[in-house]
């Protein structure tokens, strides 16, 4: 009895350091994960004392037109273009000449991104948190989340680059200033309509959000960068009028549409 | 009395956006085409209504048309409905011809029922081009 007594200790012993030994091998021990950060949605996150926002844009929103049919459009005037993004926007001009479109990636269902989504004839969605402000534009349902809860950008090589970006929010006075980075480079354009500038992996936005007295416009200065296509920065601002009798649905770049709009297919296409 | 197609393609102030999912660039700015044929298929869907109408040319064959409109969210603030068109309903449909020339596309400005109703693709206040011509 006591000689098996002695046994199994020895052997519990040995199990025991095998794993310390393991880790030795490999040399120092692996430090502990990283607590998971609170999801904007996490009832303890939304519930921590912070200060009371100045304003609540939770509604519906639609591009202001009042300036006329071109209200969507962030130019012209246009920032000096680098060589790069004005062969492209030549190019697209030469097609426009000639009455054909380059480049359409959105009538092809490439997602319309930052910032044309905003301005775009469809109206967006917005619910305010304290955490963060959840977007939804009609036109193909474009998700866009605007953190408020302290966190910073994501790091670059881990996080998933996306048409609109990663946008982090803070409140200074009564603006909400909006930090928009890292946005797809491919596919991805300042504009459409012919003739347009590549909107790249540099690309960050800036927006300056106000509401407007009596809460019926919401104005929106955009401070655009981006090196690998233009120079210095691109200015733009937007209004956006409160509208209460449209809710936002189901809107999907389905495979079948563009069978059925000849135009997207016909000679005035140049990819 | 014999249908045919207008093929005149007339100039006229009518600028509206029609913001589609595509470039509307592709599409003459000012310019026309008026379209007098039957239905044959209206689809009520997001993001684009479409009209297939057939519209018989000069020769007497039918050519099918495929005029592209914005999305029922504004349609229906524009009066339309889901049944507002018919298949075999005669009609006079008003679009902008592509540049290209090419036949067959346009997109929508208005269309006339049989009844003799005027339609429009949405309110001023939504992009819309104004009242009805």
């Amino acid at each position: 009895m006591r000689a098996r007594t002695l046994i199994g200790g020895v052997l519990a012993a040995a199990l025991a350091v095998v794993p310390a030994a393991l880790v030795a091998q490999r040399g120092q021990a692996a430090p502990p994960p990283p607590a998971e950060p609170l999801s904007a949605l996490a009832p303890e996150n939304i519930s921590k004392p912070r200060p009371k926002a100045p304003f609540d844009l939770t509604g519906n929103w639609f591009i202001d037109t009042s300036t006329g049919a071109d209200a969507w459009k962030f130019g012209p005037p246009y920032p000096k273009l680098t060589a790069k993004a004005q062969k492209e926007f030549d190019t697209g001009m030469k097609y426009m000449k000639e009455g054909k479109i380059y480049k359409d990636d959105i009538g092809q269902c490439w997602p319309a991104g930052l910032p044309l989504i905003m301005t775009r004839y469809w109206p967006t969605a917005m619910i305010q948190l304290p955490t963060a402000i959840y977007m939804v534009s009609e036109f193909m349902n474009s998700f866009r989340t605007v953190f408020l809860d302290g966190r910073q950008h994501t790091d670059v090589d881990v996080v998933v680059r996306t048409y609109n970006g990663e946008s982090i929010g803070r409140w200074e006075g009564d603006t909400l200033v909006v930090d928009t980075r890292h946005f797809r480079g491919d596919h991805h354009w300042m504009d459409q309509g012919g003739a347009s500038i590549p909107a790249g992996e540099q690309l960050r936005i800036v927006e300056r959000i106000r509401l407007l007295p009596g809460g019926k416009q919401l104005e929106i200065a955009y401070t655009m960068t981006d090196p690998e296509h233009w120079e210095g920065e691109w200015k733009s601002t937007k209004r956006f009028n409160r509208v209460n009798d449209i809710d936002v649905h189901e809107v999907v770049c389905l495979p079948d549409l563009n069978e059925h709009l000849k135009s997207t297919r016909s000679k005035t296409q140049v990819q | 009395m014999r249908r045919f197609l207008l093929a005149a393609v007339l100039i006229s102030g009518i600028v509206a956006p029609a913001f589609a999912h595509h470039s509307p660039a592709a599409f003459e700015a000012q310019k026309t085409v008026t379209l007098v044929g039957t239905i044959k298929e209206f689809r009520w869907q997001n993001p684009h209504t479409w009209i297939e109408v057939m519209v018989p040319n000069e020769k007497g064959q039918e050519v099918l048309w495929a005029v592209e409109l914005t999305s029922p969210t504004y349609l229906i603030r524009a009066g339309w409905k889901s049944n507002t068109l018919k298949p075999g309903d005669k009609v006079t449909v008003v679009g902008r011809p592509l540049k290209s020339g090419e036949p067959g596309s346009a997109i929508f400005t208005s269309v006339t029922l049989a009844d003799g109703r005027t339609l429009l693709e949405r309110p001023a206040r939504l992009g819309g081009g104004g009242e009805a011509k």
